[in-house]
């Protein structure tokens, strides 16, 4: 990393904080007792989760056959939900990771909360597969182990199994990075703490004392983990597209799903960690260091996510089209102008359309807006998914079979619980954790905060020109 | 040394390389069949491949700007001079154009009107595959391209002149110029992959061939880039370039050598694991009559770099960069050759056998026969021959003559963009 800062970026950590103020700054909201607001909102998520717990079990106890779907459309809300949460699942890592590649430093601001977010999002994503195959309590039937079954159970020809591998290692090598970073943190919090608690944060931060051998490896196993956790990024959703795309049905047999599947994955998850942040600065006053210029930043992935998204819709209409296969076409005029015809234009308008708005600074910098425009593009992408599933499902080849599919209450109510227990664990990680990396926040003050970059910066706008190095290493 | 002067060597030794490629295309017209398919398939091969790195140089630029990118700064005068080139690739492929007006070539088969006739899915792809939609898209597109090419330069030119703490220029105008192409580059790519590549095979059809397509341009971009910078570094040019900025360049390389490969993989396994008759006949072809090609294509494009740039040190050598670059920079022409020729070969085929009795002496027919037999070599399309080298190198030696001449119209370093503390300052380890 450069410890020359360009004149013309602005900083990243505003209020002219120094190295102490920054850890009570971030310290802070799991020290005090928690707020009002904290504990209305843990009671209403608590509350959510429980009506999806109840859900579940209603399911478990009568059987799939409580949810709506039929022998023509097999796949409704539970995998558009499933889909929908391993897509948002992909931000942390890639904040954590490639951004981490790519020496960028406004990751630092929100990489804690983002890798928190993803790995809720994918434990429920994990929780639908667990569901949707009936028979909860045989579930281990998933893994490859020796057994009576034949030579075809697991079925390792099938994407459904690679999905189980790809999940289950994205979801431990992101608890692996996501609690390395803690690690520092957590002794910071152990050194303040007394007691019962100081305890409880020497057991989590594994002894923990800020050597130099100790940041050596740290940061040399944050390297090796982003190397790993990389093409994780990638193959995760990948695979997600696989389950559809080796199929030979038209609309999912299209080659350009895996890499689609991916931009649409990192689109979902930064508008989650947009929504999180926006309510996280504000609640735990955490302005400073969440700043305007890191959801300026985030609105640009987003963008870019959006439009690649839409290349991809528009690639595959043109392709359908250009296939000259009637199936083909069919699949897509159907998503277009069939009976779901209000998915598609959910889908197209939050997606592609809306997010075009940020091409412009000033609604990049929007707080109110992005805020909004975060919960719209998960809105979006629930839609794509829905598109994908049950709309193509709905009309297959034999017009006899065509069929159409409303959820039901207990479909509903998973999908409602499950934000139940992503908000739960997301309010219990706000209290337990520094919901900013304090450390990594501390590695770019030098670099990025507002006595030393951008506009207010003591030495700015010194006049010298490069032969004279005068900027400080 | 900020200023370049072209050295009279150099200048030799390129134009005697375009001079190669001259000639070799004069003795491929010569020697060709009676459709002169290998002559014209080599000029479109070679047109599309440098094109697209001129535009490659020029999306990276825009990308790199709109990203608040600073290491690359140092060197930035090298991308738009590549992205110059586009005009010269505009002229090469309106050779192709009018070639396709006056039926010059039978490199597409969707431009024989007997074939169309003959043809249920050649006349419903015509609303989009036809001569004045291939004219039209390619000058537009191409053209649109060119402006921006000339209009990036000119604002990162007009930077030369403000003071170092002005940076209106750079925030005003380069930011939402470069904004401005992305999304026109996004979306026109895809339409120039798909007309000028993908409808060499004009039946089959994939989705994520333009995107294959380009990456595959891009890696070729930075490999030409890293082998610029050892070159004019060597001549005392560049000396603030140092070994930081070549890591990351060999980690660009490295990152999309891997991309690439999971294109290729998403692309092949999909289709292979579908089945479907339509869209397996690509690989089958090129499994059965190219086997060297297809596995020399993985070989060299994946395996290579992934193996050889892994290590930090590799990425920091001239050495082995020059080695590894030149390899990947022929490895993706040879994946552009293996896109290109069998479908160019079949339609050839087709043409050909439709009036065997004109042409039954013809040699380039008995090619057309015995090529239906798997293991039958055809010069200059099963493998390039030397013809095909000879012609390569005079269109690299093409390219190398242009950008170089338009390094000099400039100062080097760009010691007046915001960005250029940071990229002289860069250090990756």
């Amino acid at each position: 990393m450069s410890a020359v800062v360009s004149p013309i970026r602005d900083p990243l950590i505003t209020g002219h904080k120094d190295y102490h103020q920054i850890t009570e700054d971030i310290c802070a909201p799991s020290e005090r007792t928690p707020s009002v607001a904290w504990v209305v909102s843990f009671l209403i998520a608590v509350s959510v989760l429980a009506v999806g717990v109840f859900c579940i079990l209603w399911t478990i106890w009568f059987g799939i056959g409580t949810w709506n779907l039929n022998r023509t459309i097999g796949w409704g809300w539970d995998i558009t939900n499933f889909v929908w949460w391993i897509g948002i699942g992909h931000a942390g890592t890639l904040i954590s990771a490639i951004l981490l590649l790519f020496r960028q430093k406004w990751r630092t601001g929100v990489n804690r909360a983002a890798e928190a977010m993803t790995i809720f999002a994918v434990l429920c994503a994990a929780l639908f597969p667990g569901i949707h195959v009936g028979r909860m309590w045989v579930v281990f039937f998933f893994f490859p182990y020796p057994n009576t079954r034949g030579p075809l159970w697991v079925n390792f020809n099938s994407p459904l199994l690679w999905d189980l591998f790809a999940i289950s290692t994205y979801f431990t090598v992101s608890l692996l990075f996501w609690y390395t970073g803690l690690v520092p943190d957590f002794a910071t919090l152990r050194d303040r703490a007394t007691g019962l608690r100081k305890r409880f944060y020497n057991f989590l931060s594994f002894g923990w004392t800020g050597a130099a051998k100790h940041w050596q490896r740290f940061e040399s196993l944050s390297l090796v983990l982003a190397g790993i956790a990389t093409p994780l990024v990638l193959s995760v959703h990948t695979i997600v597209s696989f389950d559809f795309a080796t199929s030979v049905i038209p609309g999912w047999h299209t080659t350009i799903f895996p890499p689609y599947f991916v931009a649409g994955a990192i689109f979902s998850g930064f508008a989650m960690v947009l929504t999180l942040m926006i309510i996280t600065r504000k609640v735990l006053k955490l302005e400073d260091y969440i700043t305007v210029e890191h959801i300026d930043s985030m609105n640009k992935v987003i963008l870019l996510t959006g439009t690649i998204v839409g290349v991809a819709y528009l690639t595959e209409l043109f392709i359908a089209w250009y296939s000259g296969y009637i199936y083909e076409q069919y699949a897509f005029l159907n998503r277009v102008k069939g009976v779901y015809w209000w998915a598609y234009v959910g889908m197209m308008s939050c997606n592609v359309l809306s997010p075009q708005i940020f091409w412009f600074r000033k609604f990049r910098r929007n707080i109110a807006l992005t805020f909004f425009m975060s919960i719209f593009v998960n809105i979006g992408m629930w839609f794509e998914r829905f598109v994908i599933i049950p709309t193509t499902l709905a009309r297959d080849y034999l017009p006899s079979s065509w069929s159409y599919y409303v959820p039901t209450w207990v479909e509903i109510g998973i999908f409602i619980g499950t934000l139940g227990i992503f908000f739960t664990l997301y309010l219990i990680f706000t209290r337990v954790a520094p919901v900013v990396a304090i450390a990594e926040v501390k590695s770019i003050l030098k670099t990025s905060g507002d006595q030393y970059a951008g506009e207010h910066a003591k030495h700015a706008h010194k006049p010298h020109s490069h032969e004279e190095e005068s900027v400080a290493h | 040394m900020n200023q370049f002067t072209f050295p009279s060597r150099a200048r030799v030794f390129l134009m005697v390389c375009m001079a190669i490629g001259l000639v070799c295309l004069g003795i491929t017209y010569v020697t060709d069949d009676a459709l002169h398919t290998r002559f014209w398939s080599n000029l479109l091969h070679n047109s599309v491949f440098f094109t697209g790195i001129a535009f490659l140089a020029l999306f990276f630029l825009c990308a790199n700007v709109i990203a608040f990118s600073g290491w690359y700064t140092v060197f930035k005068r090298l991308w738009e001079a590549y992205a110059q080139f586009l005009i010269v690739g505009l002229v090469l492929l309106l050779v192709i154009v009018a070639g396709l007006w006056m039926h010059a070539h039978h490199l597409y088969h969707w431009a024989d009107a007997d074939a169309v006739a003959a043809d249920e899915i050649l006349q419903h792809k015509s609303a989009f595959l036809n001569p004045l939609n291939y004219t039209l898209f390619t000058v537009i597109i191409v053209g649109l391209w060119i402006f921006f090419a000339r209009k990036i330069r000119s604002i990162s030119l007009e930077e030369e002149n403000v003071d170092k703490f002005d940076f209106s220029v750079h925030k005003r105008k380069l930011r939402i110029w470069a904004a401005a192409f992305l999304p026109i580059a996004g979306f026109s790519s895809a339409a120039m992959v798909w007309l000028w590549v993908m409808s060499v095979d004009a039946h089959w059809y994939s989705t994520l061939f333009a995107w294959y397509a380009t990456i595959s341009w891009f890696v070729t971009m930075l490999c030409i880039t890293v082998l610029t910078l050892i070159y004019l570094k060597g001549k005392g040019y560049f000396t603030e370039v140092t070994s930081d900025h070549f890591h990351d360049l060999g980690k660009y390389i490295f990152g999309f050598s891997v991309f690439w490969t999971y294109l290729w993989f998403s692309q092949y396994m999909l289709i292979w694991y579908g089945n479907v008759g339509e869209e397996t006949i690509y690989f089958k072809q090129r499994l059965q009559d190219y086997p060297v090609l297809f596995y020399a294509n993985l070989a060299i494009n994946f395996v290579l770099p992934f193996f050889v740039l892994m290590r930090n040190d590799t990425k920091r050598k001239a050495g082995s960069l020059t080695v590894i670059t030149i390899v990947l920079i022929l490895g993706h022409w040879l994946d552009y050759f293996l896109m290109l020729k069998p479908g160019i070969l079949h339609t050839a085929h087709e043409v050909l056998g439709h009036d065997a009795a004109h042409h039954a002496a013809d040699h380039a027919h008995g090619a057309a026969e015995h090529a239906h037999h798997a293991s039958h070599m055809v010069a200059g399309f099963t493998l390039p021959g030397f013809l095909e080298i000879g012609t390569f190198i005079g269109f690299a030696g093409l390219f190398a003559f242009f950008f170089l001449r338009q390094l000099t119209k400039a100062p080097l370093v760009s010691y007046r963009d915001p960005y250029i503390d940071e990229s002289l300052h860069h250090h990756v380890v």
